[in-house]
């Protein structure tokens, strides 16, 4: 019995420190919380991608008119971001350096290293702050494309989530706020040279522009009002707005109108003529977060500055019509105009009117945590082609993302996303954050 | 005669009677204040736990200014730094530097993941939110039951246990219009923050809803500061490091 006692006494005793250790205590360290003067941050990223290549589409055959029998394609890709700020008193300075290395089994081997923001800051007053140099604006409220980001380099609506490099400007913020329905007022005025150095692919050069934006936060809803003007392009005027119907439900939408905006367009015949005239361009947006916790973003965007389907057709032809004469004769005079009309519009993304755009996330399903499948489509509503991604990202481990996205293109002949040089792609995306 | 001086104790009693019952709005208001000042900024960590032991980890500065401001900037890790996000009474967004402006957030995602929702991180007073249904007396600890004032409320109802002495929270329940559990915060380990604030510096959490796995808030330092309403704005959103 006494034996017994002994062996219950020591199990006891062994088991209170385990108790004491279940009750774990929680601290943070001051020192990392210090503010220092400088900061110091990166991202590598490594994106290796497979194509699956169509030899029959028009811009296959623009791009490798001379390897007709092309299956796939094998990309890989690299990205390096460092960025640094330093700050004193009521000035900062901050840059953010991007390197973009691509090496793909065509024999392509590319490498472009850029700031894409670098810029100095002044805010002596919490009302009132100065910027000068590169830097994004990223005005808008739409998710997958921004009419009225008047001063920004279009987004990727296949990955809108990138970083973007800037341009170069100089720009404040003022702001004030109030008590009852108007709560926020603030005004963004930008400065935007575009000369030989400065902004020099932005548009008509020696020209100083004047953008500017009024943003209110009025009964809780987030309006914006932009303009750009200052012939650089076409004079320009838009507005926005972003509200939450209910905790769970939010909508958005973007209007700009483009004064005498002007386009290349060919006629069936492949005539090349320069339109002027108004462009409206629209989005109307809404987010949706589901009980189960998954998020829906739908937007639907459209543009008259963007081409017609019977446009878009005769690009093709031109297209089609200068690749039989290079395999015939080996003339390469339609092929380059092709080129060359490719780059001034009709190869953008989305050069079209119409378009849809539907992403649907379902954040950790199954509890497997810190992993968010994903599906997005895009589709073309004037000729019905769509682009669908499906992906997953797993965010498990600390500063390290990993996506595995997959891409579709369906469409027959003559739409926009047939005649894309790839049927299906195929990529792993790992970065890092440091 | 005697049944003139009865009437007269129990109508005195009756009148007495609200005098004595606790006053819930003016206590929950006091537990607010205990637990912060109505303006300041404060270091918080966030830990999510799961259940094998894993932990995320995010370190958070926090500015608040009265009964409907808050913002908070993340500091790390590496990933999430310089993520920001505002409160301004029901509207909450959330700014990703790199993807561009801030876009609307809504309180029941977690900007964190783990048990604690945007509305746990960017919390307002608790008396701005909810009314006071009853208070009730239970050794030494009050019990408070609260009713959201609004649908756009994270939570539909609270039942807070409050130590009478030091009138401080121990332990919340969140509870969904059908009274079912959503969450429990378990308010940990007071400490004197300076300034007069002695209040308590860890915040866990557990939900029905996520077994096994645990959300832990741990505060480092919370001062009493005043900020200009300007910098609860969109526009200020990519500058709360300034403030710092």
């Amino acid at each position: 019995m006494r034996r017994f006692g002994l062996l219950f006494l020591a199990i006891l005793l062994c088991s209170i420190p385990s108790a004491t250790r279940a009750e774990e205590s929680y601290t943070l360290d001051l020192s990392e919380i210090e503010k220092k003067p400088y900061s110091f941050a990166g991202y590598v990223e490594a994106r290796p991608a497979l194509y699956g290549l169509d030899s029959s589409s028009a811009f296959y055959r623009l791009r490798y008119f001379d390897d007709p029998k092309r299956q796939i394609l094998g990309e890989a890709n690299g990205r390096v971001r460092l960025e640094g700020s330093y700050e004193k008193s009521l000035f900062r300075v901050f840059a953010r350096l991007n390197t973009d290395l691509q090496y793909n089994d065509s024999a392509h081997a590319s490498e472009r290293t850029t700031f894409y923001e670098a810029y100095a800051s002044a805010k002596p007053a919490d009302f009132f702050k100065i910027d000068v140099g590169k830097k994004t604006l990223k005005w808008g409220k739409g998710y997958a494309w921004n009419p009225v980001a008047f001063a920004d380099r279009p987004k990727d609506p296949d990955d809108p989530e990138q970083a973007m490099e800037g341009y170069i400007v100089a720009t404040a913020d003022i702001i004030r706020s109030f008590d009852g329905p108007l709560k926020t007022v603030s005004f963004s005025p930008v400065l935007f040279p575009v000369y030989d150095h400065i902004n020099s692919n932005f548009g008509q050069n020696n020209t100083l522009n004047a953008a500017g934006r009024l943003y209110f936060l009025f009964y809780d809803t987030d309006i914006d009002v932009m303009f750009m003007t200052g012939g650089g392009r076409p004079d320009r005027y838009g507005f926005d707005f972003s509200r939450n119907l209910t905790t769970n439900f939010e909508i958005h939408g973007e209007y700009a109108w483009i004064r005498n905006n002007r386009k290349t367009v060919l006629n069936a015949a492949g005539a090349a003529r320069t339109v002027e005239g108004e462009a409206h361009s629209f989005l109307f947006g809404l987010r949706y977060l589901t009980s189960f916790d998954l998020t829906a973003i739908v937007e639907f965007y459209s543009t008259s500055a963007g081409f017609h389907r019977d446009e878009m057709k005769n690009f093709y032809s031109l297209i089609s019509r200068g690749f039989d004469a290079y395999t015939k004769t080996g003339d390469l005079a339609g092929l380059a105009r092709s080129i060359q009309l490719a780059e001034s519009g009709y190869a953008r993304p989305n050069a079209m009117r119409n378009y849809l755009y539907a992403r649907l996330s379902q954040k950790e399903p199954f509890d497997i945590l810190y992993f968010t499948p994903s599906l997005t489509c895009m589709v073309n509503t004037d000729d019905f082609s769509a682009n669908i991604l499906p992906e997953i990202l797993y965010t498990g481990i600390t500063n390290l993302e990993l996506r595995l996205r997959a891409g579709v293109l369906i469409g027959g002949r003559n739409t926009e996303f047939g005649e894309k040089q790839n049927t299906w792609r195929i990529e792993l995306r790992a970065g890092y954050y440091f | 005669m005697i049944r003139k001086v009865l009437l007269i104790i129990s109508l005195l009693v009756c009148l007495a009677w609200p005098a004595l019952a606790v006053d819930g709005t003016k206590l929950l208001r006091e537990i607010d204040r205990n637990l912060s000042p109505e303006s300041y900024e404060s270091y918080r960590k966030l830990i999510n736990i799961e259940p094998d032991g894993k932990k995320k980890e995010f370190t958070l500065f926090t500015v608040k200014k009265g009964t409907d401001k808050v913002a908070s900037l993340f500091l790390a890790p590496a990933s999430e730094k310089g993520r920001s996000t505002l409160r301004l009474g029901d509207n909450m967004w959330l700014h990703i530097p790199n993807v561009g402006k801030p876009i609307r957030i809504t309180s029941l995602q977690s900007v964190v993941g783990g048990v604690f929702n945007n509305a746990d991180i960017l919390q307002l007073d608790y008396a701005v939110e909810y009314d006071v249904l009853d208070v009730k007396e239970e050794g030494d600890e009050y019990l408070l039951r609260l009713k959201a004032k609004s649908k756009s409320v994270a939570y539909d109802q609270l039942k807070i246990r409050a130590d009478k002495a030091k009138r401080l929270p121990t332990k919340i329940e969140c509870l969904t219009e059908a009274n079912m559990l959503i969450k429990t915060l378990y308010f940990k380990d007071v400490k004197d923050f300076g300034g007069g604030l002695v209040r308590p510096a860890v915040i866990e959490t557990d939900s029905p809803l996520y077994k096994g796995y645990k959300s832990v808030m741990i505060t480092a330092k919370i001062k009493k500061r005043a900020f200009k309403d300007e910098v609860f704005t969109l526009t200020f959103m990519p500058n709360l490091e300034s403030l710092r």
